[in-house]
């Protein structure tokens, strides 16, 4: 951090105007996420004929939904300079919720607002952790997810509980207009959280949060209110998805699986929002989405061994996390 | 300029304190000889061989260490693994405890330090962790001890029991700098004394031959005349904003009453650790006062929060803009409305343009010269970050602004900016509640200072008819006739 001694810069870029290249690289690096999916997706379309078809398409597009409802919120809590690893457990609780109540109710609506319902409030516990008792999120989150995962163990009896009227998938499963119902509520919630963030006041109070706590304090933020809601839209996208998942199985079984979160940290962590805080956007999260999905697909199309998927997704975690640590130490 | 071609010969063995006020550039010099800073021009010369230190480390190794005002130690590790740290002798990688505790011991017999090895230095007050820092250094063949000012954190007793142990030091052939704003404890201690202003040494001399006044005299000195824009005396009977009566608060203030009125520049001047940011903080709902009471035009002013506080028309530019003030990856607009995305929301949801239009009013009302709005807070020089704070504070048109140094780190133009800024503030009303420890800033900003010294209020001064010297005199706690 130089900029005390540094000039005023004339671009709105705010790089170093003098040297075309590190212009070019921080647009590289800023959009890059982009540019490598694509190129992955023209890549796969040539060396494929399965790949570019509305099947496979619309599939890696179902897919991915539930994944990108929870890393659309996901990215609001990294913006706030926190984790949430809670959002296995809630998902996992709104799945036997919802499924339970949809045989109780047969109420579709009913059922799935539940689901959404009991994100907020295990969101809210969360929220209420870490912004009154001040616990780093991270050990909260891991903590409350064995509360929660516990309380799953509880309502379901440890069973398997079945929706016995497949009428209810449809509400994931239905496809109106080209895609999957599934998929189109996911790109409400992204556009919703895209709006959160960017164009209202609690989106910047999240961006204020996250990059200096301080400086947001004395600016008039209220730093434990701001964090307090962003734990809640984490829980609601989580219910929401687990409510979806209860509908596209027609089944519901408690387990203590964390690999929900963690698909979700990845698709958020990959497209380039800082765990830092401070920095990132929904979109990003979108593409890291589908940059997995493609990488995904592409490994099974060629029927390449998914063992190497792994380690080529685990080094890629490493490079985009390399990426924001370099842009990082640029300013 | 920090340092402008200072000469200083220091004997070895003696204690040899710099004294200056706040920027004189006696820390400046503390760092160079310590490896921190590197000089542009000139030569450093130890034990009479020329040396180029490119790092502490480099200091280290020819025999010079330094105690710096934020200790560098390992709070939840032992005294012993705290002065060895680096150099714990070993074997194939294994710590040689017996060893280990032969060294400390002979450097502790050595040089008179008496400390328990196995001692958790968190545990241990300020002024022993000190002594745990020297005894770092002098575990590494110190033969030259810095201390930045080691006295400011600790009581009078731990002062003067630091105080013994330098004397102990110098006895025993180690050369001690001691860089000092207590001139009490500089004379009491110090064999040699050099005197810097501006970046300059003004002289050295024994310390025998100084008293605290004739050092006050040295250290004020005359100034140069910066050029201050005009201000207009606020009307007598223009009403009181800020009234604080016998505000408290316990190790940071004391007893502090005061008013500030519409259209008044009032400044709390003193040493750095006098209590001014602290009261500042309590005014704007960061920190509570134990006891007292705050009126804001009349009415009881206690803000839980800085929220609160700027609820109630209350703005401040805090001490530190890059800590506390900017969030330096977002944009200029953003910063400057972070506090007032109220105003430009329908039921939360932002309007750009309203929020744009008024961040470019502030933007020029400010004078931020050559940057965008949308370029990132980190692209900007030091003075447009400032000039982005006051914008942020002039949007929501307070009737009380704090300015906590509102001109560190900017450059000359800048400061003049702010300086116009601050008097027209005020021309239209808008009372200020300034902090600085810059005394050409003070006197030529203010229209009455107010010095605080050791949490209260040491006097106030009218500063149409105030001298540097008074203002020293009362921010050293010496009365006038001693200067005179």
């Amino acid at each position: 951090m130089t900029a005390d001694a540094a000039p005023v810069s004339v671009g709105t870029e705010g790089g170093s105007p003098d040297s075309g290249s590190s212009v070019w690289m921080r647009r590289f690096t800023e959009y890059g996420i982009i540019w490598i999916t694509l190129g992955l997706f023209v890549f796969l379309s040539i060396s494929s004929r399965s790949f570019l078809t509305g099947a496979n398409l619309r599939n890696i597009v179902d897919q991915q939904s539930l994944i990108v409802i929870g890393g659309a919120a996901m990215t609001l809590t990294l913006i706030s300079g926190n984790f949430d690893i809670s959002i296995s457990s809630i998902y996992i609780n709104a799945t036997i919720l919802t499924a339970l109540l949809y045989n109780a109710t047969e109420s579709a609506f009913v059922s799935i607002l539940a689901g959404v319902a009991l994100g907020a409030v295990f969101g809210f516990v969360n929220g209420w952790i870490v912004a009154k008792l001040g616990i780093n999120s991270f050990i909260a989150t891991l903590a409350t997810s064995f509360v929660f995962f516990g309380i799953a163990f509880l309502v379901s009896d440890r069973s398997i509980i079945r929706v016995t009227d497949r009428d209810f998938s449809q509400i994931a499963r239905g496809r109106d207009f080209i895609l999957t119902n599934a998929s189109w509520i996911a790109v409400a919630v992204v556009l919703i959280f895209w709006f959160v963030l960017e164009r209202t006041t609690f989106g910047r109070h999240l961006f204020a949060v996250g990059g200096n706590a301080e400086a947001a304090t004395l600016a008039g933020v209220r730093v434990p209110r701001t964090l307090i809601a962003t734990f809640v839209l984490t829980g609601v996208a989580a219910g929401l998805a687990g409510a979806l998942l209860a509908s596209k199985t027609l089944s519901a079984q408690p387990s203590d699986d964390f690999s929900y979160v963690f698909a979700v940290l990845t698709a958020v962590i990959i497209g380039g929002t800082s765990i830092a805080g401070g920095e990132g956007a929904v979109w990003r999260t979108v593409a890291g989405a589908f940059f997995i999905a493609l990488l995904t697909n592409g490994f099974n199309i060629h029927q390449i061994d998914p063992i190497i998927q792994r380690l080529v997704q685990g080094a890629v975690i490493l490079l985009a996390v390399a990426a924001d640590n370099w842009t990082r130490s640029r300013q | 300029m920090a340092l402008d071609r200072v000469s200083v010969a220091i004997e070895q063995g003696t204690i040899h304190a710099l004294v200056g006020e706040n920027g004189a550039g006696k820390s400046t010099l503390g760092k160079l000889i310590a490896g921190v800073h590197r000089p542009d021009g000139g030569e450093l010369r130890i034990a009479d061989a020329a040396v180029d230190l490119r790092s502490p480390k480099d200091a280290i190794d020819l025999g010079v260490a330094m105690v710096a005002q934020e200790l560098s130690l390992i709070g939840t590790r032992s005294v012993l693994d705290n002065v060895l740290l680096g150099m714990e002798p070993s074997r194939a990688g294994v710590v040689d405890m017996a060893a280990a505790r032969a060294l400390f011991d002979e450097v502790s017999s050595r040089y008179g330090v008496d400390l328990d090895p196995t001692e958790t230095v968190g545990n241990l007050s300020v002024a022993q962790q000190q002594r745990v820092e020297i005894m770092r250094g002098l575990a590494r063949d110190a033969r030259v001890v810095i201390m930045d000012e080691p006295t400011a954190r600790l009581s009078h007793d731990e002062s003067s029991q630091l105080m013994d142990s330098l004397r102990d030091l110098a006895r025993r052939g180690v050369t001690v700098i001691f860089v000092s704003h207590f001139l009490e404890e500089v004379l009491a201690v110090a064999d040699r004394i050099t005197v810097l202003r501006n970046g300059r040494v003004i002289r050295t001399s024994a310390a025998a031959d100084e008293t605290r006044e004739t050092l006050v005299e040295g250290i004020a000195g005359r100034r140069l005349d910066a050029a201050y824009p005009a201000r207009r005396a606020a009307a007598a009977e223009s009403p009181v904003v800020l009234s604080v009566r016998n505000l408290t608060r316990a190790g940071e203030y004391e007893d502090v009453s005061f008013e500030v009125r519409a259209g008044e520049i009032v400044t709390l001047a003193g040493l750095v650790g006098a209590g001014r940011t602290e009261v500042v903080q309590s005014v704007f709902g960061s920190t509570r006062p134990d006891s007292g009471e705050m009126w804001l035009n009349g009415d009881r002013h206690e803000p839980a929060s800085p929220h609160d506080a700027l609820g109630s028309a209350v703005a401040m530019i805090p001490e530190s803009r890059r800590t506390h003030g900017l969030l330096m990856s977002r944009p200029v607009s953003e910063n400057v409305s972070l506090p007032h995305l109220r105003r430009f929301a329908r039921r939360g949801v932002l309007r750009r343009n309203a929020e744009l239009s008024d961040v470019s009013v502030g933007v020029d009302q400010v004078g931020l010269t050559g940057a965008s709005v949308d370029s990132p807070m980190f692209a900007l020089s030091g003075g447009n970050q400032q000039k982005t704070l006051f914008a942020r504070s002039i949007l929501g048109t307070p009737q009380l602004l704090i300015a906590d140094e509102p001109t560190r780190g900017v450059d000359v133009g800048a400061k003049r900016a702010i300086y116009d800024l601050m008097v027209d503030l005020a021309a239209n009303g808008t009372a200020i509640l300034a902090v600085s420890s810059e005394i050409d800033e003070v006197l030529g900003l203010s229209h009455r200072i107010l010095v605080m010294r050791e949490g209260r209020i040491a006097g106030e001064l009218d500063a149409a008819g105030a001298t540097d010297r008074e203002l020293m005199a009362l921010a050293f706690g010496l009365t006038e006739r001693e200067l005179a």
